[in-house]
């Protein structure tokens, strides 16, 4: 197994380290035990009895040194024995930072660990039981919410525990994708065959994925596309859209499904392709068309969704592109005369996203626009469903109620602030350059 | 304060509302307050439905006091990626973009001589093995060997159709030897050759219980509720089950359906006028026959008194089947009074008689007057020209009734001067000898007196045969 080394490698360093565990609780996912962990650190004999706790349990509490080289409070998930020797002390663990999203949890080795600090399930447990007697309903129900991770509100608890318990573990560690090694974020329901290989290599082109690198030489070799294989649809400098269809490039939807599950938690594999139609942003030189993102659309949509699944390959975030998928997916809404919204669940960056394009579209018009406004114009205007029109208002706090009605505070300076918050649009679509009908079923 | 305490009306989407671009156009109102306080947080409407992060307000990442959107958005960390630094090896530089946006060709599948099989670990290791003895098979034409191998499996199984629309169980090697080498023969590959990676693929296509080549896997069925299998069909009725797509559309295949179910209404409709045509039909046959038959009765009591009282010779009475006797008569359930022909005062119970063909008209003047006499007895009216006649029964007799201190119901009392219609009722002998008096016609469920009414709708002549 190269596993082990290559999802750990950027962050390797000695294993000594002062206790600094006190500080690191001061997260806010770690609010709740951060107390005991305290104490118990501080209490524990410093390092003689560690052997005792070798090897962990799973589901114990422990303080692990993570790629900033500070220690962090981990849970450990998973555990699985190293391939040299048969000593305790030679497994790995599978570990999630409680303060962290999923997306980072690893495979660790025991000496990134802090033994010291080590916690098991049971006292956790006691003291969760402690702190809910005292608790109110509501305060309860509040750290319910925040102790579950962000862009899940959507799920109720018991088919998210089912789902985490699924994909605990990322069976995939790193994939090679053209120009990029990229660290996966989730565990995607590859074929039985590729259980067991912990890197996988993907054409840049046709997205089929092999376990050793000579097999993707051999297959680039006689790999005939250069960019995905469907229509394109916009071109702008090096910046092109193509719309695959996934009935008509099946295995191609299927591989791209695959490649996107590890880097979206709560995306979902199981419906076959067909009915779905792919936007693939690309960069493109003389190499091909890089695939930067994409995001997926069903061809009808009964919910009136513009927007399946989206994702920025991890290279090529912070640069914009998801603000332009978001807004080439608005784009196309336009052209179809309807109203969208995104398929819920939003995930964390996500949702920064859209609120940041909603809030830049929606203040824009507001700052030019003279005389007044209805919702339902504005969501003509620019295909942004009411709903998402009035929950950005309102987050920004610029609907209010004045003397028996709604109005919409625009003060210039206000509007600039929140513009400013929302950040740059990043790139711009340029609808002159969208030659595009939308999706007709065919006879 | 001028704050609100009352929940603010729902914001109707409709509606326009005014853009107000100054802080100062409602702070004149609430001067104290600046105008991006969060305090305004429980003016805030609630769109109902709508989710929302504004009351409780600031800790929405996009909150308003605090602008740390930005901040926040570097703070989500995620994993790393590297570089790979063979990739300019890998990738060669010889994509030209044409002037125009690519058209998007067939699926590999179609366009037909794409290699798509990469061989895998084991083929890998397997071909090293093989080449270490012989040396004489490459990699690209391993995987061509396999990508046939299995393309022909699969035509072999869609010949014998054996393909399943989904997994419902190992997928059987078909595809023989010598069919497969004569089909690549022109691959030109030696026997012996062949032969062994026939053969491994052989074992390795049973091994996995299914095609290598993941185009050919069947996808897991619809039903099957694994999460590690992915990529179930949706079947389209499936999507019909919703409500909105049983929502009848306005077209042709609707308005066919339409018509169909007209179509079919209307020929219940005329199967069932013709159903009450026969039955009334049928019904008007019974009456025929019954007055046939009371004509019959009449006729011979009427030969009887003509004998009696007249003595007319000339009619011989001969002995007859119809020959009764008084208790014959009461051997029936009901009997009513008004069979004006049986009346016990024209009733001769031991003459026997049959001469019903041959009664004069005279006779029938006086069957006539006979028949008129029990109309005008109190509680008996008009006949029912619907109600089966009971035959043969023993009638009522007023006088005795009245001798025996029976009286019949009395009319109900006239309200307010209103003129009721006069009560009526009907006396005959039921069941078990009891007297009834009926106010309602028991088959017609109408009052007695008003029962051929009932009958219009169907177009029914009563037939009164006593004219």
């Amino acid at each position: 197994m190269g596993s082990m080394e290559a999802s750990t490698a950027p962050e390797n360093g000695s294993a000594a380290g002062g206790g600094a565990g006190g500080k690191a609780c001061n997260g806010a996912g770690a609010a709740s035990n951060g107390g005991g962990m305290e104490r118990r650190l501080r209490s524990s004999a410093a390092s003689a009895s560690w052997a005792a706790h070798v090897p962990l349990e799973v589901g114990t509490r422990v303080m692990c040194r993570w790629r900033d080289q500070k220690l962090h409070p981990v849970k450990v998930i998973e555990r699985r024995k190293g391939s040299s020797s048969s000593s305790p002390a030679d497994y790995e663990y599978y570990v999630h930072y409680t303060e962290f999203n999923r997306r980072l949890d690893e495979w660790v080795k025991l000496e990134q660990l802090d033994l010291d600090t080590v916690e098991t399930d049971v006292d956790e447990k006691v003291e969760d039981k402690a702190t809910s007697l005292k608790m109110t309903r509501h305060q309860k129900r509040k750290i319910d919410e925040t102790h579950v991770e962000q862009g899940h509100e959507e799920l109720d608890a018991a088919s998210l525990r089912e789902h985490e318990e699924f994909t605990k573990v990322k069976n995939i560690a790193k994939i090679e994708l053209g120009r990029y090694e990229i660290d996966t974020w989730y565990f995607s329901p590859f074929p039985p065959e590729y259980n067991d290989c912990p890197k996988l290599f993907f054409c840049e082109f046709c997205l089929n994925f092999m376990k050793r690198k000579e097999q993707l030489q051999r297959h680039m070799k006689k790999c005939d596309l250069k960019h995905p294989p469907g229509d394109e649809i916009y071109r702008s400098g090096t910046l092109s859209m193509f719309e695959v269809d996934g009935k008509k490039n099946k295995v191609y939807g299927q591989n791209l499904c695959y490649l996107a599950k590890l880097f979206l938690d709560h995306k979902t594999l199981y419906y076959d392709v067909d009915l779905f139609l792919f936007y693939v942003l690309c960069e493109c030189d003389d190499r091909g068309c890089h695939m930067v993102g994409y995001f997926s659309k069903e061809k009808h949509s009964e919910e009136s969704y513009n927007l399946a699944c989206i994702l920025t390959l991890p290279p090529y975030q912070r640069k914009g592109y998801g603000k332009f998928l978001i807004a080439f997916s608005y784009e196309l809404s336009k052209k179809e005369g309807k109203v969208g919204t995104p398929e819920r669940p939003l995930s964390d960056l996500g949702l920064l996203s859209y609120r940041g394009y909603w809030t830049r579209v929606l203040l824009e018009i507001l700052k030019k626009h003279k005389g007044n406004i209805s919702i339902k114009e504005l969501s003509d205007m620019t295909a942004i469903k009411a709903d998402d029109i009035l929950s950005t208002l309102q987050s920004l706090d610029l609907i209010q109620y004045r003397k028996g009605q709604h109005v919409i505070c625009a003060d210039p300076k206000v509007l600039d602030r929140h513009l400013k918050a929302a950040g740059r649009g990043g790139l711009d679509v340029d609808v002159s350059k969208l030659i595009w009908t939308p999706y007709k079923e065919q006879g | 304060m001028s704050r609100l305490s009352f929940r603010p009306r729902p914001l109707d989407i409709h509606k326009k509302l005014p853009i107000l671009k100054s802080v100062r156009e409602f702070e004149d109102e609430e001067p104290g307050v600046a105008p991006i306080a969060s305090a305004r947080a429980g003016v805030l409407l609630r769109h109902s439905g709508a989710e929302l992060t504004a009351p409780a307000g600031n800790n929405a990442t996009e909150g308003e006091g605090n602008p740390p959107s930005k901040k926040n958005i570097q703070e989500i960390p995620t994993p790393q990626f590297d570089a790979v630094d063979t990739y300019e090896r890998d990738y060669t530089r010889t994509f030209a973009q044409p002037t125009s946006y690519i058209r998007g060709r067939g699926a590999r599948a179609e366009i037909g001589e794409f290699v798509e099989y990469d061989l895998d670990n084991e083929d890998e290791d397997w071909l090293e093995n093989f080449n270490n003895e012989r040396k004489n098979i490459n990699p690209e034409k391993l995987e061509v060997l396999l990508f046939k191998l299995e393309i022909l499996d699969h035509k072999a199984r869609e010949r014998a159709g054996a393909i399943t629309p989904t997994f419902i169980g190992p997928v059987p090697v078909l595809l023989q030897l010598d069919a497969a080498m004569e089909a690549l023969q022109y691959l030109s590959v030696r026997y012996n050759i062949f032969e062994d990676v026939y053969n491994y693929w052989k074992a390795k296509r049973e091994r996995w219980q299914k095609p290598i080549l993941r185009r050919l896997q069947p996808p897991p069925p619809v039903n099957d509720t694994n999460p590690y299998n992915v990529f179930r069909p949706r079947e389209k009725a499936h999507r019909l089950h919703t409500r909105r797509m049983q929502r009848r559309e306005n077209n042709i295949q609707s308005f066919e359906k339409l018509r169909l179910v007209r179509r079919n209404l209307e020929q219940a409709k005329a199967l069932m006028d013709a159903l009450i045509k026969r039955e009334e039909t049928k019904r008007e046959a019974m009456t025929s026959q019954v007055n046939l038959q009371r004509i019959q009765m009449k006729y011979k009591h009427e030969a009887q008194l003509v004998e009696d009282g007249t003595t007319l010779s000339g009619f011989q009475q001969t002995s007859s089947r119809f020959e009764s006797s008084d208790d014959d008569y009461a051997d029936s359930d009901d009997t009513t009074t008004e069979q004006p022909y049986i009346r016990p005062a024209v009733f001769h119970p031991r003459f026997p008689a049959n001469k019903l063909s041959v009664i004069p008209p005279l006779r029938i003047k006086r069957e006539r007057e006979l028949k008129r006499r029990p109309q005008q007895n109190g509680w008996v009216f008009k006949r029912d020209p619907e109600e089966p006649v009971f035959l043969f029964t023993r009638p009522l007799d007023p006088d005795k009734l009245v001798a025996a201190g029976i009286k019949a119901p009395p009319d109900p009392p006239i309200e307010n001067g209103a003129t009721a219609p006069p009560f009526r009722c009907r006396g005959r002998i039921g069941r078990g000898g009891r007297i009834i008096f009926d106010r309602w016609n028991p088959l017609l469920r109408t009052p007695i007196g008003q029962e051929t009414s009932c009958y219009a709708p169907y177009g029914h002549r009563p037939p009164s045969p006593e004219g």
